[in-house]
């Protein structure tokens, strides 16, 4: 494998599993409540008050932010190994993808 | 959630998302508010694509760099289609994008099977295919063309929402000599990238409904599990089959949402 292949999958793979075994946490504190699904998500910024206090909708929206979060390490992971590489051609495209979609989701908060 | 599983195994089988499926679905049979339709569909791409890449990408068959540098066209084209919206009509849009859809499965179809690789010198890369129980080196024709083309499908896709991966595939394959495969995979990887940016922007404006993208995002990583392994073993030709059927019931939903508008 490429060094390259073997850093995606890597930080897919943790990526996967933080993201399932939240959620998996999200659901099982969520049946020993006896409460439903909840039916929003817990802004950023409520999040880790959330967590502390065993909320369940607090787990399973991190679980959903780790997940939408890791194509973006995944694209930072792979700008990293282009670095070290010296490939100045992918640094240069790998970097502009990446700064494309933090753009676009700035100026989507709009 | 076992909608989810059989979604996984499609999507991740044939490099496409499966939006335009997954949100009438959604919205139709469960119930959900179209953009909690869009967005647990959103989230359900990145599910399959992250997970369909760990095997894609340790098998060597999604080549990086050309998703990288395709991926730049589709995010700016993605970006633009805010600009597009204004000057065509979307129920117009909706029909052409069908009728791309048909003539692209048409065209496959007349191929009869898979590109022969050439080793151009451009973006090589080489995989094992086990179904024909060699490695398959290949390089990449017409890159410009297909950057060209890859602006056009972001916009479109950008704009509608759907419609990455089935545009992705075909211009790797047909126009740029990638093996079907090796364009499966790499389009798997670019529609995740596409995907997470739509996400952020939909869990920002609170769209994101736990209710549904819970269950969905669980029963996709299960089926994503599958669909690569099945897409690896299986010959490029049936692939090839099931891919055309796919872009048909893809045109055939375009058409029926553009009429109900």
């Amino acid at each position: 494998m490429d060094p390259i292949e073997r850093t995606v999958r890597w930080i897919l793979l943790c990526g996967i599993a933080v993201s399932v075994a939240l959620m998996a946490a999200g659901l099982v504190l969520g049946v020993a409540r006896g409460a439903a699904l909840p039916r929003g998500v817990v802004p950023l910024a409520e999040i880790p008050r959330g967590l502390a206090a065993l909320r369940p909708a607090a787990y399973l929206s991190l679980g959903l932010i780790v997940l939408i979060g890791t194509p973006f390490v995944r694209v930072a992971g792979s700008l990293v190994v282009f670095v070290r590489a010296r490939d100045r051609r992918y640094v240069l495209v790998t970097a502009s993808v990446l700064l494309v979609m933090c753009v676009s989701v700035l100026l989507g908060r709009a | 959630m076992a909608v989810a599983v059989v979604a996984g195994v499609f999507g991740s089988m044939l490099g496409v998302g499966g939006g335009i499926v997954m949100v009438p679905m959604l919205s139709l049979a469960f119930g959900a508010p179209i953009k909690v339709a869009i967005a647990t569909s959103i989230v359900c791409v990145i599910a399959t694509s992250s997970m369909a890449q760990t095997t894609f990408a340790s098998r060597g068959m999604t080549n990086m760099r050309l998703g990288m540098l395709l991926e730049v066209a589709t995010c700016v084209g993605a970006v633009a289609g805010g600009v597009t919206a204004v000057l065509i009509d979307g129920r117009v849009l909706q029909f052409c994008f069908a009728a791309v859809l048909v003539y692209v499965a048409w065209q496959m179809n007349r191929r009869g099977g898979d590109v022969a690789p050439v080793r151009t010198g451009a973006l090589e890369a080489c995989y094992y295919d086990p179904a024909v129980g060699h490695d398959v080196e290949y390089g990449v024709r017409r890159t410009r063309l297909g950057f060209v083309l890859s602006l056009g499908a972001g916009n479109v896709s950008g704009l509608l929402g759907v419609g990455g991966g089935a545009f992705k595939v075909p211009i790797m394959n047909l126009l740029m000599g990638v093996p079907f495969k090796a364009a499966i995979a790499t389009s798997n990887l670019m529609i995740g990238i596409t995907a997470a940016t739509g996400a952020a922007i939909f869990y920002g404006r609170g769209y994101m409904d736990p209710h549904y993208a819970v269950p969905a995002a669980l029963g996709i990583l299960v089926g994503a599990r599958l669909g690569p392994h099945l897409a690896v073993r299986l010959s490029a030709r049936v692939l090839g089959i099931i891919f055309q059927v796919v872009l048909l019931v893809f045109a055939a939903m375009m058409v029926v949402t553009g009429l109900g508008q």
